[in-house]
């Protein structure tokens, strides 16, 4: 274990050294001046010619890089050129908003999409798992943009039930603490907690629900994949044939072989969450992460593109390496699969 | 099987769950306001800048001037100057301030006593006197004032007593009054100001501002929203709603789709029509005249722009009309100047640069223009009373060039940073306008036309003529109108032979609501106020 614990973790740093270096590069690849695109100082100004040493400009390219390093190590990531304030300050509360979106959105993607797929399988053959595996190649087919539109044509415009833009109704006055609404609004002292809840779960539902759909339909796939394999797996046979009930099969014995396939999924599914991510927060005025990137791109805020990037990739990198760790614990039999050997 | 009806369930249970409570409505909607503004103000103290973005946001909401004007009257009517006299021929004004009125007081700021003379010597001489501690907050720009020439005719502000200010003029002009009754000429607080420069934080003075008007500011989320809380202590009749806010969106779309799901309660820059094809009781379109002019200016110092006859050509490429009907849906007039047919200085006669392909095509060869000429046209990124979509404007702009042998790129930025790179003077061309802050027809000329303009930045045609200037400035010297109308013929004659813009449009201004909003007004001149807002509170 510990040597397969080390070869991921260094394979993990690895990666994110690539990373580094694709953004240091980015620096160059923009347009402008390449101190400007890190550090987000314009020339002229009085910082200017400080941020020149303290950033290693006068030194050869290899210094910058490791200088580069060092400040992202410290997450200084410069100074937003928009704005001119640190994009690390303001980057928090963008982050956090990203995350109570993503992470609302993967457990209903894994609430819906795994007992549906599990269902699914054992039905296999029968109208219910045809009727569920048509919605969900529907469903999947269906861009992501799109069905924001057809969503808020149902649900905001023709009945008028749900509110389109935002984390919550503004006249609630909650002031943005931590980036998630919910736990702002528990730590707020404003009078309206139930209201403003109830009005931020009203807020949440259309983004959460556009942006579950496509992972949860790739997961009731994929689960309903290997639940019908599994379940043709000898042993499986034989504990039928011992009499145990097809839900004790199911979830005893089924279930967390399932899951061992599943897991490594989880990682390609969240990387793509984080793709929709971008345009769900776009069309829902969402004040996240996903958001701000766009923003970013379209007024040139290189260190704010930077920054963005680079965390929201290391994020997956670090959500593959805890899945990976996980699996290579909890089924052993992976890590010999890979490298052979314990 | 029991596991799908379950979510069924649970799914419809949480909808209805959510629906049946909105009868109920909680207190903090009840008495608060949604405005979706177009984008984000860029500071917030007026003074400093002149887009409609943040005179919007901030000059009728938090702070107040000397006077206002009255459009319904067509006078000036006091504000935190209770009376006022010209003396000295015209070349010193006498202003008796209004007692008791009081600064906001927010967690950053608690006054200690009510408005009086120090805070309008303070607050006028920001932007009048280049010395004064507070004049380089922010970079020393204050392009109003640069435009209309108001900081070169003020020559002092003096205080007679605590509650009496004297303002003393160079030479007596007749735009004075007008231009100090502009969203621009607000007052600030003077003790805030030196509490800020106790702590060092000067800065702070135009980002957590403090007036006396009808809104206090409570917080500022770029792109997201600003929020203001009710001055409880107003001087005057406040508004009947407790919270406002300025919900940032800058999609026209999304604006319309906010006003039709109640998310916003009142949108500015509608698009009308669209509007009006839904067909929803529970919004209400209104409209009003408004003193605008939307126009395309070159950059005269800029070859070949700099030359008349090739502006001239260019002018003859464009169908105007053609964008009258598409880009404003024929909710406009077709401009013949750039002062609007409601001024009294406006002429009847008639623009010369009608469409006509041929005559211009031949006047870019004259001027030695070959066909493949490349050019820039930069169109404003946002929302305008005076132009709804300059972008699509742009298109159109770049098809009848190309008929014409002009290969047009277009050229777009986010707002701040077009505004930004416009003062530096990067464009060949630029669509953009100007509405009128008020009623005098000097309001037209001297902020977009005049040297002074150049240099502050709104002249956008970069453009300096002298006898221009010379017209202009007899035309203020007089305060006889029938001379002054003869002048503005002048002028506007002047201009178009000359021409270093082509006036497109004069377009009505429009605002959506839903029906039960009341006391959002939108005044003819400047920006919207929000002082008398107030809800009809919908029968339960």
């Amino acid at each position: 274990m510990t040597r397969y614990l080390m070869t991921r973790l260094f394979y993990f740093f690895l990666a994110l050294l690539v990373l580094s270096v694709v953004t240091f590069a980015l620096n160059w690849l923009f347009p402008g001046d390449p101190l400007t695109n890190m550090s987000g100082i314009r020339e002229g100004q009085t910082a200017y010619e400080a941020a020149l040493t303290s950033r290693s400009f006068d030194s050869t390219i290899i210094q910058q890089y490791l200088n580069y390093l060092e400040h992202i190590v410290r997450l200084d990531w410069g100074l937003s050129l928009s704005t001119g304030t640190g994009v690390w300050q303001d980057a928090a509360t963008y982050l956090v908003v990203s995350a109570e979106l993503l992470l609302l959105s993967f457990l209903v993607a894994v609430v819906v999409g795994m007992p549906l797929g599990m269902l699914a399988a054992n039905y296999f053959r029968h109208n219910i798992d045809k009727f569920i595996l048509t919605s969900a190649m529907t469903g999947y087919s269906i861009p992501v943009f799109w069905l924001a539109q057809l969503l808020i044509l149902l649900f905001a415009v023709q009945i008028e039930w749900l509110p389109i833009t935002g984390q919550i109704n503004p006249l609630y006055a909650i002031d943005s603490v931590t980036g998630s609404v919910i736990i702002d609004i528990l730590l707020s002292d404003s009078q309206y907690k139930l209201a403003a809840l109830q009005d931020a779960t009203l807020h949440l539902i259309l983004p959460v629900l556009t942006l579950s759909s496509l992972p949860s339909m790739l997961l009731l796939r994929i689960t309903r994949n290997q639940t019908i394999e599994v379940l043709q797996k000898p042993y499986v046979k034989a504990a039928r044939a011992r009499g145990l009930s097809q839900q004790r099969l199911l979830f005893r014995h089924a279930l967390p072989n399932v899951l061992q396939d599943v897991l490594p999924q989880m990682t390609f599914i969240f990387g793509l969450m984080m793709a929709n991510l971008v345009i769900v927060e776009h069309i829902f005025n969402w004040p996240g992460a996903g958001a701000w990137l766009l923003k970013a791109i379209i007024e040139r805020d290189y260190p704010i593109i930077q920054m963005v990037l680079f965390t929201l990739m290391a994020l997956i990198l670090v959500l593959n390496l805890l899945v990976e760790v996980y699996r290579g614990w909890r089924f052993p039999m992976t890590r010999e699969e890979r490298y052979g050997g314990y | 099987m029991s596991k799908q009806s379950i979510l069924v369930t649970a799914f419809t249970g949480f909808f209805l769950l959510s629906c049946s409570e909105q009868t109920d409505v909680p207190e903090p909607l009840q008495n608060g306001l949604i405005y979706c503004s177009e984008g984000n103000p860029e500071s917030f103290n007026p003074q400093r800048v002149t887009s409609g973005t943040t005179v919007d946001a901030t000059a009728s909401q938090l702070y107040d001037r000397l006077i206002d004007y009255d459009a319904e009257q067509q006078a000036f009517v006091s504000a935190l100057a209770t009376d006022w006299q010209a003396l000295d021929n015209g070349q010193r004004y006498r202003f008796k301030l209004r007692r008791g009125v009081t600064f906001h007081s927010t967690d950053y700021f608690t006054p200690t006593r009510t408005f009086n003379a120090d805070d309008v010597v303070f607050s006028f001489r920001r932007w009048l006197d280049t010395e004064a501690p507070y004049h380089s907050v922010g970079g020393g720009f204050y392009p109003f004032f640069a435009a209309t020439g108001l900081d070169q005719l003020i020559s002092d502000v003096e205080k007679v007593d605590t509650y009496t200010v004297d303002i003393v003029l160079t030479h007596p002009d007749s735009s004075f009054l007008a231009n100090l009754a502009t969203d621009f000429a607000i007052i600030l607080s003077k003790e805030y100001a030196d509490q800020l420069t106790a702590n060092d934080q000067q800065a702070l003075i135009d980002k957590q501002p403090i007036g006396t008007g009808p809104f206090k500011f409570v917080a500022f989320k770029k792109d997201y929203h600003i929020r203001y809380q009710r001055h409880e202590n107003y001087w005057r009749q406040g508004p009947e709603i407790e919270r406002l806010v300025f919900s940032i969106t800058p999609n026209a779309n999304k604006r319309m789709l906010k006003l039709v799901t109640g998310e916003c309660d009142v949108i500015p820059y509608p698009l009308v029509s669209e509007l009006k094809s839904l067909n929803r009781e529970e919004i209400e379109v209104r409209s009003e005249v408004s003193p605008n002019v939307s126009f395309w200016a070159f950059n005269t110092q800029r070859p070949p722009f700099d030359d008349p006859q090739v502006r001239q050509a260019l002018s003859y490429a464009i169908n105007r009309k053609a964008i009258i009907d598409t880009i404003y849906y024929g909710n406009a007039e077709l401009a013949e100047s750039i002062l609007p047919p409601t001024s009294w200085a406006s002429t009847d006669a008639e623009l010369e640069y009608q469409y006509n392909p041929e005559k211009a095509r031949k006047m870019l060869r004259e001027a030695g223009i070959q066909p493949g000429f490349k050019m820039d046209i930069w169109a404003i990124p946002v929302q305008r009373v005076y132009n709804p979509n300059a972008r699509r404007m742009a298109e159109l702009m770049q098809s009848d060039l190309a008929e014409v042998g002009v290969d047009v790129r277009i050229i777009s930025y986010e707002w701040n940073t077009f505004r930004r790179r416009l003062s530096r003077s990067e464009h060949d061309s630029v669509l953009i306008g100007w509405y009128a802050d008020n009623a005098d027809p000097d309001n037209f000329f001297r902020p977009l036309l005049s040297c002074a303009a150049v240099a502050s930045g709104s002249n956008r045609a970069n453009w300096c003529h002298t006898g221009f200037d010379q017209i202009l400035y007899q035309a203020i010297s007089t305060t006889d109108n029938a001379e002054r109308k003869q002048l503005y013929h002048a002028a506007q004659q002047l201009l178009m032979q000359q021409q270093p813009l082509l006036p497109i449009a004069h377009s009505m201004r429009y605002q959506a609501q839903r029906e039960y909003v009341k006391g959002v007004e939108l005044p003819p001149y400047g920006g919207i106020s929000f002082r008398l807002a107030g809800k009809e509170q919908p029968a339960q």
